[in-house]
């Protein structure tokens, strides 16, 4: 019950559940249960990259030329992204890992928050090339309603789940009497917050991400702040990832063989699910309107982002085995998935061709051939 | 040569020009979605109805029975398939 970092208690890792059974003790991979976790490692290491890699400079230049609707448009999009990614950097860490039993899935949770503490930093890097007051975007996010409002949704399921491990890992399930305030916890709940917490990351991940990157590459396609769209591009592909870890835990859960209790959450939590992709298409149209009170810019206004929250959230849904709730079946911007494209990312020049490429990869690979033409 | 068929009655010979489903698919003008062209998104899910399909990687995105991602895999057989 309580959490120990490194468990004693000697047991087969190959049958824990992925979440609330003993706490992981050896880290070790030689043996998996579900292996697609240790890929998803392997892939997301692969994908390594760092802000300073990408030139903005020219960006400086486009963000001073830009009329101010279209500036409010870039640097409100930009503001939300640091808050989606400040809370993804450290919220998989504080509200899984106490939980969680599998180590391949202990490390991919921790890999996978890490590459978002390296999406944060690339936003400070954007920042301070396009502004010479880079404090005041910052500083801005923490009091601009429209971005408190989302804030507010994104955190609240991460909180309830933090809030309940605490409770049952210091006292256990029952009810409680803490500071004269009384609480209750079973593990069922748990998990049900649990289930709802992934159900709400998996959310964050594929639609509001998405729909913020529509936006940077809105600017891209018109030669426009090119540096950025070069790291949000990064950014969309280890979300990409994030977003199938998201979805393999939740269809894990939902199948039941690795929880039964899981499986049973998930379709007594089935309203609420749809009732979380709905809440969070209205708030992304609602975010679109603030976006473009000023003005539209060339190849996106508000009418099309609201589209294409729509044809997003659909296709997201069916991909966890939920039908559409939205007419919307054709990509009003099918010009974004040019900018989705793995290998066509480029960061430094030797790794134009291929997405994965390896520092110091060696051929091994000897033989006594290969000394033929060698005379001493 | 295996034929795929697509649910609207629609019949493309896989020739081998193309390398993957998804080009074949485009290279007919059919509008499928995609996003990282490798597996591991998922964006580009379609049903298999019938037939079967060989990886050329194995995909990372979940792939539910009777789905398949166009993107890295060609087909073996004759197959029949929907494009959501």
């Amino acid at each position: 019950m309580a959490y120990t970092t490194f468990n004693r208690q000697i047991n087969d890792q190959m049958k824990e559940p992925m979440f609330f059974g003993n706490p992981v003790n050896v880290s070790r991979y030689d043996q998996q249960k579900y292996g697609i976790f240790e890929k998803l490692i392997e892939k997301q290491l692969s994908f390594f990259w760092r802000p300073e890699e990408v030139d903005v400079s020219k960006d400086r230049i486009d963000y001073q030329n830009l009329p101010d609707h279209e500036k409010h448009i870039f640097i409100s999009n930009l503001k939300y992204q640091t808050l989606l990614d400040s809370v993804q950097g450290r919220s998989p860490n504080v509200a899984f890992l106490p939980i969680v039993s599998l180590p391949e899935l202990e490390t991919w949770i921790e890999t996978w928050a890490f590459s978002e503490t390296i999406h944060s930093r690339s936003y400070t890097h954007i920042v301070r090339n396009i502004s010479a007051e880079p404090h005041k975007v910052f500083d801005d996010i923490m009091l601009n309603e429209k971005i408190l409002e989302r804030a507010d949704d994104v955190t609240r399921y991460y909180d309830d789940l933090i809030d309940g491990i605490n409770l049952y890992q210091r006292c256990g399930e029952g009810t409680h009497t803490i500071n004269g305030e009384t609480h209750s916890i079973s593990l069922y709940e748990l998990k049900r917050r649990l289930y709802l917490c992934v159900m709400s990351v998996n959310v964050l991940e594929a639609i509001r991400f998405y729909v913020s990157f529509a936006c940077s590459f809105a600017f891209a396609e018109r030669e426009l702040m090119e540096g950025n769209a070069k790291i949000i591009r990064l950014i969309a592909r280890d979300e990409a990832l994030h977003l199938t870890g998201t979805q393999h835990m939740l269809n894990i859960m939902a199948a039941g063989d690795d929880d039964a209790d899981m499986a049973k959450i998930a379709k007594e939590c089935e309203e609420e699910a749809y009732a979380i992709f709905r809440k969070a298409a209205e708030q992304e149209k609602d975010w679109a309107q603030y976006l473009f009170k000023d003005g539209s810019m060339i190849g996106l206004n508000k009418d099309i982002l609201c589209q294409y929250v729509e044809y997003i959230t659909n296709s997201r849904m069916q991909a966890i085995g939920m039908k559409a709730i939205f007419s919307t079946t054709q990509n009003p911007i099918p010009w974004i998935n040019t900018w989705l494209v793995s290998d066509n990312v480029q960061v430094a020049p030797q790794e134009a061709e291929i997405s994965s490429y390896l520092v110091g990869q060696i051929d091994n690979e000897v033989d006594g051939g290969d000394f033929g033409d060698f005379d001493l | 040569m295996p034929g795929v068929k697509l649910s609207n009655g629609v019949v493309i010979n896989f020739d081998g020009s193309a390398q993957t489903l998804l080009e074949a698919l485009e290279r007919k003008k059919l509008e499928v979605n995609f996003h990282c062209r490798e597996g591991y998104c998922g964006a580009c899910r379609c049903k298999l109805i019938s037939g079967e399909v060989n990886y050329i990687n194995e995909p990372l995105a979940f792939v539910r029975k009777g789905e398949f991602l166009p993107c890295c895999s060609v087909p073996v057989t004759d197959i029949e398939i929907e494009i959501p």
